[in-house]
C-alpha cells in the first residue's frame, strides 16, 4: 500500500540501500569469518587438526601454549612486543604533538618535513627494515629488539600519529588560546592547560595507533630483531616449522588483546569527545 | 536582468477556470520528527506572482514547510499542489520549482558558469543554447566577469549572485529561499533586497522566502506568514500585521508593539474594559465576543503613545521613563510601567526630544488604536 | 595567535627530533640501498667499485621480469576489487543507513579488524582455504564439487581473497571520510535543479570524494605491492611477487640483488604516490572544507 504511494523513484532509492546492504552485510561475513573460524579452531580437542572437524572441543592447546616449551614459548615474545608497543606508543604521542604544533609554526621547510613524514607511510616495511638492517651491519651495530626494532618502529608509527594530530590541529579552534593568552597566561601554560585537554582525544588516537601498529608489526622487525624475537616474529617463526592449532590459540590471543585495547581506547575517546563537543542548541 | 523576461500565463489558451490559479497551495500539511512537530496543520494559497515571506523566531518550522514545498521532506500528512498540480508525493527534481540556500550551496568543484549551466544541462537543453543562455544570465547578474572562477574564491555577495542565477535560469515557478541574504554582509543586505525584489516583480515568479529578521518580511513581502511553534499564527499584508497582530505572539515578536495582559471586567457597546497591573484600558472587540472574566491580551504600538494627553485619550497610564534611544526617524523611549514591564513609545525624529531619562510622564492612547488579539493566552 | 609563534624558531625546533628520527631510519636506510645497489667486486664493504651490473643481471632474467609484472597487475587487480567494493561500503554506512546505533555497529564491525594483526588475519584464511578447508567443504557439502579444489590455498586465487578481505578497509576509510564531509546541502540543491538521484550522485557526490578514492586507492597500491607476509602465508612457497623476491635474495645472503629489487620496488611506489598527488592535496584532509 505505502509503497505505491511513495512512488517508484524511492521505491529504487530503496532498492539500492538494499542492494548496498547485502553487499555490506556479505562483506562484513566475508571478513570476520576466517577470524571467527581460527578462535573456534583454537579450542579443537588435542587430536585436532589444523581445519574441520574440530575433533572435540577443550583448552588443550591453550595450555599447551601456557606450559610450552622453550622452543615455542610465546610468553617472552608477548612481553617483549608488549613492552616495545608501550616504549612506541608513548614515543608516538610525544613526538607527533610536536611535530604537529611545529607545523602549526609554519616554519621554513615544513613542506618537506611533510613529505618526510610521509614517506615513512609510504616506503613498505620490508625496504626499510632491510635498509636499517645493512646500515647497522655496516656501523657494526648489534640488532636486538629493544633498540634497532624500536628505532624501524617508531619511523612507522610516527606518521600515523602526526597526521592524526594534524588533522586535529586543522579543526582546532586557536581562539580559545588567544583567549587564554589575552588573560594573561604564558604560551607554555596556555599549551598545557588549554590545548593539550582539547586535543587530548586526538593524543590519544596517536597512541592507539603506535600501540597497535607496533604490536602488530612484522617486516620491518624480520630485518632488524636480533636473537630475541617479538611476537609476530615467533608466530611466524612458529608457522615455518608446523602448523597446529596452537598456532590458532596465539592468533585468538592476540586478537583478542587487539579488540580490547581497542575498546579502550574507542570508550575514552568517545568520553572525551562527549565532554568537550559544544551543545547543540 | 532583462535576460528573464516575464513568464507568459500558462502556455496554450487553457479553459476558462473559475477561481484564478494559485501559484502554491498547501493543505493542512503535518510534519513531526518522533516527538518533535515540526509543522503543524499549516495551510496557504499563493496566487499568481506573489511575494510571501515565511516569518518566524527557529524552530517555529517555517523551513520545514520550506523544504516540504521543495519536496526535500515528505509531509506526514496534507497536500502541496505547484500551479494547481498535486505534488505532494513528487521528488524535488519533478518539481516546478528552483531553490536557494541559506549558505547558497554552489557546487565547490564547478566554476561559476558549470553552476549556472546545471539547471538547464538537467532539463537537457542543447548545448550552445545552454551557452548562450548562460552567457546572458550571467551578463544580467552582472557577474560574467567570474564566469570562470570556483565558489571557493568568491566573496559573500558574489555567491548570492551566482546562486540566485543558478536558480533562476530555468525559470521555475516558484523560488523557494532559505534565508537567502543572511550569510551576506549588513552593508549588503539593503541593496540585494532591492534587487530581489524588482527581479521578483518583473520576472512574475513567486517568491517563498523564509526569514527570522521582521524587516525583510515586511519591506519585501506581499503576504508575510507568521509562524510559532509549528503554526501559523496570522498572515496577511505587512500592514495588517504591523497595525492588527492578530495573538499575543505576533504582537510581541514583532517590533514596536507593547503587549497587556488582564482580565475582561465588562462589555461597553463594541469595546471591552480590561483590567491589567498597569490600570484599567478600553479595548475595542471588533467582531471577538470576550467573555467577562476571562484572560485576554491586548496591545497597543509605540508610535501610537502620546505623552501630550487629551480627551481622545481615554486609556492612560503614568511612567517612568529610564533611557532614550534614537534611531534618525525615530526617538524611543523606554519607560517602566508601575507593574514593573517595559512600555516603548517612539517619536518621530524631527520632533525635538520632550522626555528625558529619570521624568515621570502621564501617556494615554486612543481606543481605535488598541489591538485585541485572538485566542486564549498560554 | 596561538601557542606557537609563526616561524619562530620554538617550531623549528620540535620538528628537529622527528625530522631527525625519520631520516636516519627510512631516508638514510633508503638512501643506502640505492647505493648498495650500485656495488660490483667480490666483497660487500662501501669500497667496492660502482656498476650498473646488478641491474643489468636482474632485467636478464626473464622470470624475474615476469614477476614484476605479474606483481604489478596483481595490485591493480586489487585496486580495482577493493575500489569499488570499498566505495559501495562506504556509501551504504554513510547514506543508507540511517540509524546512527546501527551505522555505529556496523563501522564498528568494518574497521575493527583493522586494528588486529594483519599477520594473524592472513594466517587465518589457510584452515579456510586448505584441501580439506572450510571452504571445500561447503562446496562440497552443497555438491558444487565433488573432489576438492587444490587452487585455494597456494594460489593466487586464494591470495587475492585474503588481501581483499585485508585491505577493503583501507579503500573505503577515506571515502567515508570525504562522503561525510558532502554537505547534505549540495544534493539538495542539486535535486531542486532537476537531478535525479543518480545524475546527483556522479555530477556531485562522485566528484567531491574523488581525493578519497584516490587517498584510498594509494594505501591499497602501497600495501599490496609490499605485502610479502600474505604472499608467504597464503601463498605458499610457490608463489611470489616483488616483495618477496627481497627477502629470499636477503636470505641467500644476495644483499645487492636484494637492493636492486628494493630500488624497484621504491621507483614503483613513488611513481604511484605522485600521480595520486596530483589528483588531491593530502594537507588538506581534516581542514573544515
Amino acid at each position: 500500500m505505502k509503497f505505491a504511494l511513495l512512488g517508484d523513484w524511492k521505491f529504487r532509492s530503496a532498492l539500492t540501500g538494499w542492494g548496498l546492504g547485502t553487499l555490506t552485510v556479505v562483506f562484513l561475513v566475508y571478513q570476520w569469518m576466517p577470524i571467527l573460524t581460527l578462535g573456534l579452531l583454537s579450542f579443537a580437542g588435542p587430536t585436532g587438526g589444523t581445519t574441520f572437524p574440530m575433533n572435540g572441543v577443550s583448552l588443550h592447546w591453550y595450555e599447551e601454549l601456557w606450559k610450552a616449551t622453550v622452543m615455542n614459548d610465546f610468553k617472552p615474545p608477548l612481553v617483549r612486543s608488549s613492552l616495545l608497543a608501550a616504549a612506541c606508543a608513548i614515543t608516538t604521542v610525544v613526538l607527533s604533538v610536536m611535530s604537529a604544533q611545529a607545523m602549526r609554526g609554519k616554519f621554513r621547510g615544513n613542506d618537506w618535513f611533510f613529505y618526510l613524514m610521509l614517506l615513512g607511510i609510504m616506503a613498505p616495511g620490508i625496504l626499510v627494515g632491510f635498509g636499517f638492517a645493512i646500515l647497522m651491519r655496516l656501523l657494526d651495530v648489534e640488532l636486538a629488539w629493544n633498540t634497532t626494532t624500536f628505532l624501524v618502529q617508531v619511523s612507522w608509527t610516527l606518521p600515523f600519529g602526526f597526521l592524526t594530530m594534524l588533522a586535529v590541529f586543522n579543526r582546532f579552534d586557536s581562539r580559545v588560546e588567544e583567549a587564554a593568552l589575552t588573560l594573561g597566561a604564558s604560551r607554555l601554560t596556555t599549551f598545557r592547560r588549554i590545548t593539550l585537554p582539547l586535543i587530548m582525544p586526538g593524543v590519544i588516537g596517536a597512541g592507539l595507533f603506535g600501540f597497535s601498529l607496533s604490536y602488530d608489526e612484522y617486516p620491518r622487525s624480520m630485518f632488524t630483531t636480533g636473537p630475541d624475537q617479538t611476537l609476530p616474529l615467533a608466530v611466524m617463526a612458529q608457522l615455518d616449522r608446523q602448523l597446529t592449532p596452537e598456532i590458532y590459540a596465539i592468533g585468538t590471543t592476540t586478537t583478542v588483546f587487539s579488540l580490547i585495547a581497542v575498546l579502550l581506547c574507542t570508550s575514552a575517546l568517545w568520553a572525551m569527545r562527549r565532554s568537550t563537543a559544544p551543545r547543540k542548541a | 536582468m532583462d535576460a528573464l523576461a516575464p513568464r507568459t500565463a500558462g502556455v496554450a489558451p487553457s479553459l476558462p477556470v473559475a477561481k484564478p490559479q494559485l501559484d502554491l497551495e498547501l493543505r493542512d500539511i503535518r510534519k513531526k520528527y518522533g516527538d518533535f512537530t515540526a509543522v503543524d496543520g499549516v495551510s496557504l494559497k499563493v496566487p499568481k506572482g506573489q511575494f510571501v515571506c515565511l516569518l518566524g523566531p527557529s524552530g517555529c518550522g517555517k523551513t520545514t514547510t520550506l523544504r516540504c514545498i521543495a519536496g526535500l521532506e515528505d509531509p506526514d500528512d496534507g497536500g502541496v499542489l505547484i500551479g494547481g498540480k498535486e505534488v505532494t508525493r513528487d521528488p524535488p527534481w519533478q518539481r516546478d520549482i528552483a531553490m536557494m540556500f541559506q549558505d547558497f550551496a554552489l557546487f565547490p568543484h564547478m566554476t561559476v558558469a558549470k553552476n549556472v549551466a546545471f539547471g538547464l544541462e538537467m532539463l537537457k537543453q542543447p548545448k550552445a543554447r545552454i551557452a548562450e543562455r548562460v552567457a546572458q544570465v550571467l551578463a544580467s547578474f552582472e557577474i560574467s566577469a567570474l564566469a570562470d572562477r570556483k565558489p571557493g574564491s568568491l566573496s559573500g555577495g558574489q555567491r548570492q549572485r551566482v546562486a540566485l542565477a543558478r536558480a533562476m535560469i530555468t525559470e521555475p515557478r516558484l523560488l523557494l529561499l532559505d534565508e537567502p541574504i543572511g550569510a551576506l554582509d549588513y552593508s549588503l543586505r539593503e541593496t540585494v533586497m532591492l534587487e530581489l525584489k524588482l527581479l521578483q516583480q518583473r520576472t512574475g515568479i513567486s517568491f517563498i522566502w523564509v526569514t527570522h529578521d521582521q524587516n525583510e518580511a515586511f519591506s519585501l513581502g506581499d503576504l508575510v506568514v507568521v509562524m510559532n511553534h509549528a503554526r501559523i499564527e496570522q498572515q496577511g499584508t505587512p500592514e495588517d500585521i504591523l497595525q492588527r497582530p492578530a495573538t499575543a505572539f505576533v504582537a510581541s515578536f514583532i517590533q514596536g508593539n507593547n503587549v497587556f495582559r488582564g482580565t475582561v471586567l465588562e462589555r461597553a457597546g463594541g469595546n471591552v474594559r480590561i483590567e491589567t497591573a498597569a490600570g484599567v484600558f478600553i479595548v475595542p472587540c471588533l467582531g471577538a465576543s470576550p467573555e467577562i472574566g476571562a484572560t485576554a491580551t491586548f496591545s497597543v504600538r509605540a508610535e501610537n503613545i502620546s505623552d501630550t494627553v487629551s480627551e481622545r485619550h481615554p486609556n492612560r497610564l503614568t511612567a517612568h521613563c529610564t533611557a532614550v534611544e534614537y534611531f534618525g526617524a525615530v526617538r524611543r523611549h523606554i519607560f517602566e510601567r508601575a507593574d514593573g514591564e517595559v512600555l516603548k513609545v517612539d517619536h518621530f525624529g524631527a520632533q525635538a526630544a520632550r522626555i528625558a531619562p529619570g521624568q515621570s510622564v502621564l501617556l494615554g492612547w486612543q481606543v481605535e488604536d488598541t489591538v485585541l488579539h485572538q485566542g486564549i493566552p498560554g | 595567535m596561538s601557542t606557537i609563534r609563526v616561524r619562530s624558531a620554538a617550531s623549528y625546533w620540535l620538528a628537529v627530533p622527528a625530522a631527525v628520527w625519520m631520516l636516519g631510519v627510512v631516508v638514510v636506510p633508503i638512501a643506502l640501498l640505492a647505493w648498495v645497489s650500485l656495488w660490483g667486486g667480490r666483497t660487500f664493504s662501501p669500497a667496492s667499485p660502482l656498476t650498473v651490473d646488478n641491474y643489468t643481471k636482474f632485467f636478464a632474467n626473464k622470470t624475474y621480469l615476469q614477476l614484476a609484472l605479474s606483481t604489478v597487475g596483481h595490485t591493480a587487480l586489487l585496486m580495482v576489487i577493493t575500489g569499488v567494493l570499498g566505495y559501495c561500503i562506504a556509501y551504504f554506512l554513510t547514506m543508507k543507513v540511517k540509524s546512527p546505533a546501527w551505522r555505529l555497529i556496523l563501522f564498528l564491525a568494518f574497521i575493527v579488524p583493522f586494528w588486529t594483526s594483519t599477520l594473524i588475519r592472513g594466517i587465518a584464511w589457510v584452515p579456510f582455504l586448505g584441501v580439506n578447508g572450510v571452504l571445500n567443504q561447503a562446496l562440497m557439502f552443497t555438491g558444487a564439487t565433488r573432489t576438492p579444489i587444490e587452487a585455494f590455498l597456494y594460489s593466487v586465487f586464494g591470495i587475492s581473497m585474503a588481501q581483499v578481505s585485508l585491505y577493503t578497509m583501507m579503500a573505503a576509510g577515506p571515502v567515508i571520510y570525504m562522503l561525510n564531509a558532502v554537505a547534505p546541502q549540495l544534493r539538495e540543491a542539486a535535486m531542486t535543479l532537476k537531478a535525479p538521484p543518480l545524475v546527483v550522485f556522479w555530477r556531485i557526490v562522485f566528484p567531491l570524494t574523488l581525493p578519497g578514492v584516490v587517498i584510498g586507492q594509494v594505501l591499497v597500491f602501497l600495501n599490496v605491492m609490499a605485502d610479502f607476509a600474505t604472499v608467504a602465508t597464503v601463498g605458499g612457497n610457490k608463489h611470489a611477487m616483488l616483495s618477496n623476491l627481497v627477502l629470499l635474495f636477503y636470505e641467500g645472503s644476495q644483499h645487492r640483488a636484494a637492493s636492486v629489487v628494493a630500488v624497484l620496488l621504491m621507483i614503483c611506489m613513488l611513481i604511484g604516490v605522485v600521480a595520486a598527488m596530483k589528483v588531491v592535496d593530502i594537507r588538506r584532509l581534516g581542514a573544515d572544507r
